[in-house]
């Protein structure tokens, strides 16, 4: 069984921590456990265990395609990595936090729970990770986030407590720059108008949209929220109708943003008008939902090019349709498969065995590989920033050219238009 | 010598005995009342003055409000007719109409495919709404029989948990069955045609909705006044000993009532699904619980108010945020709707607790 080790001297420590926590900088106890001292806490797994690795993504609801994409990759990479790392099973434990804040808490909280867990994969939204990290971190576990797009994560003001996130996602700021070009520059748009559902990720994403399009010389005329479980979005459209917008913004979660996109299209003063979603949006699902009136939708999104993403991403198509069935199913994937690559370098860089064949990871020492390490992966290079930005985004736009699901396929429905 | 004199204490004047009655809870309750109105009539006013709709955008305001309404007095129909009955919320049924929609999905999909829905409206909806009233009925009655007539003569909590765990026990059964992805309603062109009524631009499937609502809840009103079950079900409402002492089969007017609850959940699912398009497990909740606050508002066990708090709750979603907020420069303002719905509801309740229509019960009753 993995544990954590309780040293002589412990009582001290645990005050050393507490006094730690008082100044909001760490979390766990140091300690001294085989050839292993850390700051914060080590990790022993007994000979043969398993490294245990967590997963925290969306199963279930609307946007069960964003997260079980995410996991399959994880799945695959975990795979591709061999399935052992220094005579240890690598195994993945994922749990659904539904996308919700209060399902990331609830995951965040069983996995720090489990003194077994060495690092924690996902969530995939925002809304969970907002909670979860500190948690997480409380306990000195590292999450590295494969989704969650939303700036105030990695921003360089963000509170010690998320010192243990990094994600091998990119930001919205840069998601939100590349909208607001796509939308003055190519769409044409010189009034705007965005919708946000009140989650970190749409809420920030919209502003940093909205901040650049104002940058640019363009105008917001309205910026309205709706709730994620609205299902009525007339009311709402026909306040956006009369502000006039050449487009409007919506990165939304599934359901809400079908729900938007069928009822632009019914709304007096809307018919004409362009839309751009968020890739939170890319499924089949959400074609599902919104039917016929995706077509013409744009979005900004990683492009998925061979030019532009990272070697060996082919090869994970690939094994992803002879493993499941079918090409990815929704985006982030790439980010998803770097994560549990970082996750064993890092351990690689850190563990340490005894002459009995446990072995030790200190877990500050592991948060500070995730930090440290480079490489390139298949969504690109990997190399994190003091405040866990490690992804690095290249845009591209694309736009959904059928309402049948069935055509769904990144680089076909929706095709790539730019660059 | 010397003489004392009694004399009658003075009385105080009534307004001064009722002020002296003032209490602190009294003097907050009005400040609220008085905020509420204030907010109300300023928003209002504003948002006139701001002059930023126009006519036919208010029009399409009162449309949806009418929509969505229509379909939230439907399903609280369902609720007001068996609280009237047995005195008990029956929260699963929500999750009555998610079941009806469901199965007009299964029917309405391949006849969409087939081209029969677009050539055969009439027809085509018919089958529909056919297939979603005998699902969600049949589910009604099964509910009825099998979980909720064994706690017909428990007091307490326990039928109102046993109906909370119907519900779930029906939103899990259905994810496990259908998944949990959301399921889209064809739309037919019939359907995406709007009417142009002095200028005013009117959805079909708007129109379709409102003009079918009140024809079957008018159906229904006209089933529990002017038939004998209905007047029997008016008895056992009224007092389900005594209707029972004066011959009337009470468990055969408690099933007929979960039948006409459940075909109206039917039917309010079609409707919902046809408006909103999206079909999926959890669909039944939101619109289950407003549908409850309008029964409440309107005077629960009271169908007129069933359909009265509906229709007004609806309204209140879609004009409210606009016509109070806007005009107040509060950005964002939709977000607030059922923020504003509901302080709406406890205001209403706050002056007439019970409802709009509801009269105020019997000590046997209450």
């Amino acid at each position: 069984m993995t544990e954590d080790i309780k040293q002589p001297g412990f009582r001290r420590l645990v005050l050393l921590t507490a006094a730690m926590v008082a100044f909001g900088v760490g979390v766990a106890r140091a300690a001294t456990a085989g050839p292993v001292t850390d700051d914060i806490g080590v990790l022993r797994i007994p000979q043969g265990a398993p490294i245990l690795v967590g997963g925290s993504w969306v199963q279930s609801g609307p946007d069960t395609a964003l997260g079980l994409n995410q996991k399959r990759a994880v799945e695959i990479a975990m795979k591709d990595l061999g399935g052992k790392l220094l005579g240890h099973p690598l195994k993945l434990d994922a749990e659904d936090d539904l996308c919700t804040a209060e399902g990331g808490q609830t995951v965040a909280t069983k996995f720090a729970a489990n003194p077994q867990i060495v690092v924690v994969l996902g969530p995939g939204c925002s809304s969970a990770a907002t909670p979860g990290a500190p948690i997480l971190w409380q306990v000195g576990i590292v999450d590295i986030c494969t989704s969650c797009t939303a700036p105030k994560l990695t921003a360089a003001d963000r509170k010690p407590e998320y010192a243990g996130f990094a994600r091998t996602v990119y930001s919205d700021i840069e998601q939100g720059k590349a909208d607001a070009t796509d939308a003055v520059k190519m769409a044409k748009a010189k009034t705007v108008a965005t919708i946000h559902d009140g989650s970190p990720y749409a809420q920030q994403l919209q502003q940093v949209f909205a901040d650049n399009v104002v940058a640019m010389g363009g105008k917001v005329v309205a910026q309205e929220a709706v709730a994620p479980t609205d299902v009525d979005m007339h009311p709402v459209l026909t306040r956006i109708a009369s502000a006039k917008p050449d487009l409007i913004y919506y990165p939304l979660f599934t359901a809400v943003a079908a729900q938007v996109s069928r009822q632009a299209k019914e709304t007096p003063g809307l018919e004409k008008v362009k839309l751009m979603g968020g890739t939170s949006m890319l499924s089949a699902d959400f074609i599902e939902g919104a039917g016929p009136s995706v077509i013409g939708l744009l979005f900004g999104n990683p492009d998925l090019s061979p030019d532009a993403i990272g070697k060996g991403y082919s090869k994970f198509v690939a094994d992803c349709k002879k493993a499941y069935g079918e090409a990815p199913i929704s985006g982030f994937h790439a980010n998803a498969y770097d994560a549990p690559t970082l996750t064993v370098k890092a351990i690689v860089k850190v563990a340490k065995p005894d002459k009995d064949g446990n072995l030790y990871i200190g877990r500050k020492a592991f948060r500070d590989a995730v930090f440290s390490i480079r490489f390139e992966g298949i969504s690109g290079p990997i190399a994190c920033d003091p405040y866990g930005e490690c992804s690095q985004f290249k845009p591209s736009v694309l736009e959904f050219t059928s309402g049948d699901p069935k055509t769904f396929g990144i680089g076909q429905n929706p095709k790539k238009i730019w660059p | 010598m010397s003489q004392v004199l009694t004399q009658p204490a003075p009385q105080r004047p009534p307004w001064l005995a009722a002020l002296a009655r003032v209490n602190a809870v009294d003097i907050v309750l009005w400040l609220l009342r008085i905020g509420v109105v204030v907010v109300v009539v300023a928003g209002t006013i504003g948002t006139i003055l701001k002059d930023r709709y126009t006519a036919a955008q208010w029009v399409d305001f009162v449309v949806f409000g009418l929509t969505i309404g229509a379909i939230y007095a439907q399903i609280a129909l369902g609720y007001t007719m068996v609280y009237g009955v047995l005195r008990m919320i029956n929260f699963a049924h929500g999750d009555f109409v998610m079941c009806g929609a469901f199965a007009g999905y299964f029917v309405a999909t391949p006849l969409s495919r087939s081209g029969f829905l677009q050539d055969h409206a009439v027809l085509g909806m018919s089958a529909i709404l056919a297939v979603s009233v005998l699902t969600s009925t049949t589910i009604a009655l099964l509910t009825e029989r099998i979980a909720y007539r064994p706690f017909r003569r428990v007091s307490g909590l326990a039928p109102l948990i046993c109906a909370i765990g119907v519900s779930f026990f029906l939103e899990q059964t259905f994810r496990g069955m259908f998944g949990s992805a959301v399921k889209s309603y064809p739309t037919p062109a019939w359907q995406a045609v709007a009417f142009d009524v002095f200028g005013f631009h009117i959805p079909r499937v708007d129109v379709l909705v409102i003009a079918l609502a009140i024809f079957f809840m008018g159906g229904l009103y006209l089933i529990v006044q002017r038939t004998k079950m209905g007047t029997a079900m008016r008895a056992v409402a009224e007092d389900g000993e005594a209707a029972a002492l004066m011959g009337i089969d009470v468990n055969k007017v408690v099933v007929f009532t979960f039948i006409l609850g459940g075909a109206m959940a039917g039917i309010a699912g079609v409707f919902y699904a046809f408006v909103y398009k999206q079909v999926y497990f959890y669909m039944g909740f939101t619109p289950g619980i407003k549908a409850f606050g309008a029964a409440v508002l309107g005077g629960i066990g009271n169908i007129p108010g069933a359909m009265l708090g509906g229709i007004f709750l609806g309204m209140v979603e879609s004009i409210g945020p606009t016509l109070f907020l806007d005009g107040l420069g509060i950005p964002a303002p939709y977000q607030l709707r059922d923020l504003i719905a509901f302080t709406l509801l406890i205001m209403v309740l706050v002056f007439r607790p019970q409802g709009l229509l509801g009269e105020k019960m019997a000590k046997k009753r209450a």
